[in-house]
């Protein structure tokens, strides 16, 4: 009874939910532009909410969040510049709708979905938490580096054209997340002795160079062509639209929860996970993937709310952040005198139901401001682009020191955009860039780790491996991608053309 | 209207003649913080400096700037004018950059405003281990060589620190070090049997212990921890541990050097004020950490002491990259 | 399928830009200093501790480097034997001169943020930026620059607090003067 009551405080209570409203209507907004983070602004509402209440508090920190997790979205279907790294998937299905004028259609299900994906993940939150939180627990270092070898073959499903470009930009992702001081021993990895390197390049800085400037770039080709108009008339999908995909969304969304709630891993590599299991799992889309499938706007946008979720699972039951937003809000609830940690579900039940219900009223919220307002998001895009390429170029230069608050950000940002320009030009795939930058540590870290732990000693790492049922399942996981991934098909119709080539010629 | 254009052109004017001391501060102090948000620091810092700026009366806008185990941060900060209106707030770990070849600047280069608070070193080790004491894990450690998995984060972290020390009390201890990128996830790892033991500082590892997660071996100190009162102290298990002991990390808030003193005076004094806040002595308590308020001579001398007893622990155990002595650390005094 | 279709320009990510089996201009200068980078990589991963041990810091970045020079190998053999695309030029379709100037504004952008500051910075580029690609009268060009300049700086250093690098604006006197002004208007 007292849980219901807490669940229901942010609903009776009208301070706390307009206090959701808005935190969840300025989270779409810090998320769709690029640079403003879910991060930066949490980080932010601590001292500024710091006198409140804890309850206030955190209402409006759980509606950023939400918000801010789908804001990406936004500008990922309308300018291809995803907003949160959560986000780029979305943009390789969206922008292409966008491209057809068909923006509001893109934006509607995905507001929807991701509505859905939220439930799911709160619903999973609220009623399996503790045994969530004990199997995330289970990973072991081993089992985050097999994850992240499962997320760098996806480079496959993110490049569609020449799969060794594909190869070339993931591998490159890789060494770019390993620039700075390696934080396992603190030597130096490719910083050429500035001091201004050992930071690392920040990967929010890559993504917006990568998509934002670039886009710009490759935009100023066609200033002069006519906008798109974007037809705004049907926004809410239709329910047999919904019905469609919802085996779909709920196979997504459980991988959203699951990844959500490892520590260390968050609704970036869910997003880009689900992506490439629609892919997989999609036999005849209407429309090929990345050519404006809608399973392709689906399957991340359920993943990434439904890890908003997840990431409270480890956070409430255990004190442990599942991603960087719910550190934030450890150090939050302290600063508001709660302990988080595992006692804190025994004792004070009431804040994980407050929590929850949070969470639900936020994803409401989302859900009414997400399919509402959507005409001046779409004028953004309408605007000329001579005027809207120098802003989005501003814009990114701001977003990229936002970060870390380093100049040197800017100009790997910078760099990033021009490098980006060419490898657009010339047919090299981005996605695999960004997934490696994503997946650098987790891999690199995790391996390490793993093998310290067995002294160095291959033989007795993949005795570990097999003697672990969950280990086990990975590791056959990454086997099977992996041969599934080699291109038997691409190969023969090479040869195939090579012939008629000869042929020709 | 006119009246803006007046005031306007007077901030300007401001501007062109410079901040006198007794107007400090006439705008907006800017405070580097060390480390990522969320972490520890960045908990301390964002809880007191509201509490300082109300006795200041100015506004400290504070930003997290993270990157090469905090030079970076250290670094900005010490480039930056001495006027007091860029502080550093920071934590231990810069009075090691040196000897661990991290950087060629560290507190020297600054003066210390205040010295929050520190914490004390607890050796914890996962629920289900099979010993329930550090004589025990001892016991375990030579029974079974090369078994033990116990978490790191990294050269010149806590529990660097703390290994130097067992190492020169108790010789070299063969056991596996699993490093982890901070105390936060290498405690994840251990409640998941990633490692078997970890040293940490008591504010991350006492909610776990409180809830049975995880189990307090021996609390780094000469007396016992009010939080933990069951748990003994090391130095009852060796009295050899005194000689290093009471050691820990601690938090600080620094101005450059050359900062006009009636400036870090002022400063001193909100901060001083700010820490006594019922709020920040609650959270700081709740945490495991011990208020300390030091500043003026007494943070300078805490600092110098602090720094010579690490760096020399750290090099007689091997574990330095640059002797102490190349940077005119003296030895501490016996 | 006509070559018209095969062709992208490349604004969606999932479907790359360039042909699928000829080569565009300047491609194959793109791949070898593609190859040269990554050779150099290579040769820097290997300098971070060699082959040490399996936990090195080194391990990791020498197989990405490593795979990252046998693709570019792979990528650079295949490269050299496609036709070019005879209706392409490089000054027209790879470097159009709209976009020479704006990678050396950007170029300009990072030189001068730091000493100049943020707000002048910003302001140069936008109203260079806007005059060249709309072509539109001064007063237009300042008042859609400026404002939506205004706008930014609002969002991001009054609201979320991030600290552009000042140079020679004073920007903190400025946001303690409205501080002031708004605090003795609250009396």
């Amino acid at each position: 009874m007292d849980a219901l009551m807490a669940f229901l405080t942010v609903f009776i209570t009208p301070k706390l939910l307009l206090l959701s409203a808005l935190g969840t209507f300025a989270g779409v907004y810090v998320g769709a532009i690029p640079g403003l983070s879910v991060t930066m602004a949490v980080s932010i509402l601590i001292s500024f909410t710091f006198s409140w209440d804890v309850y206030p508090a955190i209402a409006l920190m759980i509606g950023i969040y939400m918000g801010g997790v789908y804001g990406g979205s936004r500008t990922a279907i309308l300018l291809n510049i995803p907003g949160a790294p959560s986000a780029i998937a979305t943009a390789l299905d969206g922008y292409p709708m966008a491209k057809r004028g068909e923006a509001g259609e893109a934006i509607g299900v995905t507001t929807v979905m991701s509505f859905f994906g939220g439930l799911v993940g709160i619903a999973v939150l609220a009623l399996a938490a503790p045994f969530i939180s004990d199997f995330a627990l289970k990973f072991q270092p081993r089992d985050y580096m097999l994850l992240a070898v499962l997320g760098i073959l996806l480079v496959g499903s993110l490049s569609s054209g020449s799969l060794a470009k594909g190869v070339f930009a993931g591998a490159f992702g890789l060494v770019i997340g390993a620039v700075g001081l390696d934080p396992l021993t603190f030597t130096e990895r490719f910083t050429f002795g500035f001091e201004a390197l050992t930071g690392g390049i920040s990967f929010i800085a890559v993504m917006i160079g990568m998509f934002g400037v670039s886009e710009a770039l490759l935009q100023l080709h066609t200033v002069s062509a006519p906008v798109i108009r974007q037809k705004i008339s049907r926004i809410v999908p239709s329910f047999s639209v919904i019905k469609k995909y919802l085996p779909l969304s709920l196979q997504t969304s459980s991988i959203g929860v699951i990844i959500g709630a490892l520590p260390g891993t968050g609704g970036d590599i869910a997003a880009l996970l689900a992506y490439d299991h629609a892919k997989r799992v999609t036999k005849n889309p209407e429309r090929e993937f990345g050519d404006g499938a809608m399973e392709g706007l689906v399957a991340p946008e359920t993943a990434n709310n439904a890890a908003v979720g997840g990431a409270f699972i480890p956070m409430t039951t255990l004190g442990i952040p599942g991603d960087a937003v719910t550190a934030i809000m450890i150090g939050a609830l302290f600063i508001h005198g709660l302990n988080p940690g595992p006692m804190l579900m025994i004792e004070k039940p009431d804040m994980f139901w407050f929590i929850v219900g949070s969470l639900v009223a936020a994803n409401c919220f989302m859900l009414l401001f997400g399919l509402t307002g959507l005409r001046l998001f779409t004028k953004i895009v309408e605007m000329p682009k001579s005027v809207l390429f120098p802003l989005i170029m501003l814009l990114s230069v701001v977003g990229a020191y936002a970060v870390k608050n380093a100049i040197t950000d800017v100009y790997w940002m910078l760099g990033f955009g021009v490098f980006g320009y060419f490898m657009r030009l010339y047919g090299y795939p981005l996605g695999p860039v960004i997934l490696g930058v994503i997946l650098s540590r987790l891999l690199d870290d995790n391996w390490r780790r793993a093998i310290i732990s067995e002294r160095e000693d291959l033989g007795r790492f993949f005795e570990g491996v097999v003697s672990s049922p969950l280990s086990l399942t990975l590791f056959v996981a990454v086997v099977l991608i992996f041969l599934s991934q080699i291109p038997f098909r691409a190969t023969f119709r090479r040869l195939t053309r090579r012939r008629s080539n000869v042929k020709e010629g | 209207m006119k009246r803006f254009m007046l005031s306007a052109a007077a901030a300007l004017a401001l501007v062109s003649t410079g901040a006198v001391a007794e107007e400090y501060p006439t705008k907006e102090i800017k405070g580097v913080i060390q480390w990522g948000a969320g972490g520890s620091t960045d908990t301390v810092m964002r809880s007191v400096t509201p509490h300082a700026e109300k006795a200041l009366g100015g506004t400290i806008v504070m930003q997290n700037m993270t990157g090469g185990v905090g030079a970076i941060a250290l670094n900005f900060v010490a480039r930056g004018k001495a006027d007091g209106y860029t502080l550093l707030m920071g934590a231990e770990n810069p009075l090691l950059y040196k000897i661990m070849g991290l950087g060629k600047k560290d507190y020297t280069d600054f003066v210390p405003i205040v010295l929050l608070a520190r914490g004390t070193p607890v050796l914890v080790a996962r629920a289900d281990a099979p010993y329930d004491d550090y004589a025990g894990m001892m016991a375990y450690i030579k029974k079974n060589p090369g078994a033990l998995r116990m978490g790191a984060t990294g050269p010149g972290g806590l529990p660097s620190v703390v290994t130097a020390m067992m190492t020169t009390v108790e010789g070299k201890l063969d056991v596996i070090a699993v490093p982890f990128d901070g105390d936060g996830p290498a405690l994840t790892a251990l409640q998941g049997g990633a490692i078997d033991v970890m040293p940490a500082v008591l504010g991350a590892a006492i909610e776990g212990i409180r809830a049975g997660k995880m189990k307090a071996l021996a609390v780094f100190d000469v007396k016992p921890q009010p939080y933990l009162p069951k748990t003994p102290v090391i130095t009852s298990f060796n009295k050899k541990y005194e000689s290093f002991l009471p050691w820990g990390p601690f938090f600080g808030v620094f101005a450059p050097k050359g900062t006009p003193a009636d400036v870090v005076a002022k400063l001193s004094a909100a901060y001083a004020e700010g820490i006594k806040h019922p709020d920040f002595v609650k959270l700081m308590e709740g945490r495991g950490f011990t208020i300390m308020g030091t500043s003026g001579k007494e943070a300078q001398e805490f600092l110098t002491k602090w720094q010579q007893n690490t760096a020399w622990l750290l090099h007689d155990a091997g574990l330095a990259k640059k002797s102490p002595e190349e940077f005119g650390i003296a030895r501490p005094a016996k | 399928m006509s070559i018209e279709n095969e062709q992208h320009s490349g604004s969606s990510d999932a479907t790359p830009g360039g042909y699928e089996n000829k080569r565009r201009p300047g491609e194959i200068v793109f791949t070898l200093v593609l190859l040269a980078a990554s050779i150099g990589l290579l040769w820097n991963a290997y300098g971070i501790s060699g082959f040490e041990k399996l936990s090195a810091p080194g391990t990791v970045p020498m197989a990405a480097t490593g795979v990252m020079v046998l693709s570019v190998l792979i990528i650079l053999a295949r490269t050299v034997q496609l036709k070019r695309v005879m209706s392409e030029r490089l000054g027209k379709h790879i470097l159009p001169w709209v976009v020479v100037i704006f990678v050396l504004m950007l170029g300009g952008i990072a030189s001068l943020l730091e000493p100049l500051g943020f707000v002048p910075t910003a302001a140069l580029f936008l109203i260079a930026g806007v005059k060249i690609l709309a072509r539109r009268g001064w007063g237009f060009t300042f008042a859609v620059s400026l404002g939506s300049l205004l706008l930014i700086w609002l969002i991001f250093r009054v609201v979320f607090t991030v600290l552009m690098p000042e140079g020679v604006f004073p920007e903190a006197e400025i946001v303690q003067f409205f501080r002031d002004l708004t605090k003795s208007g609250g009396k």
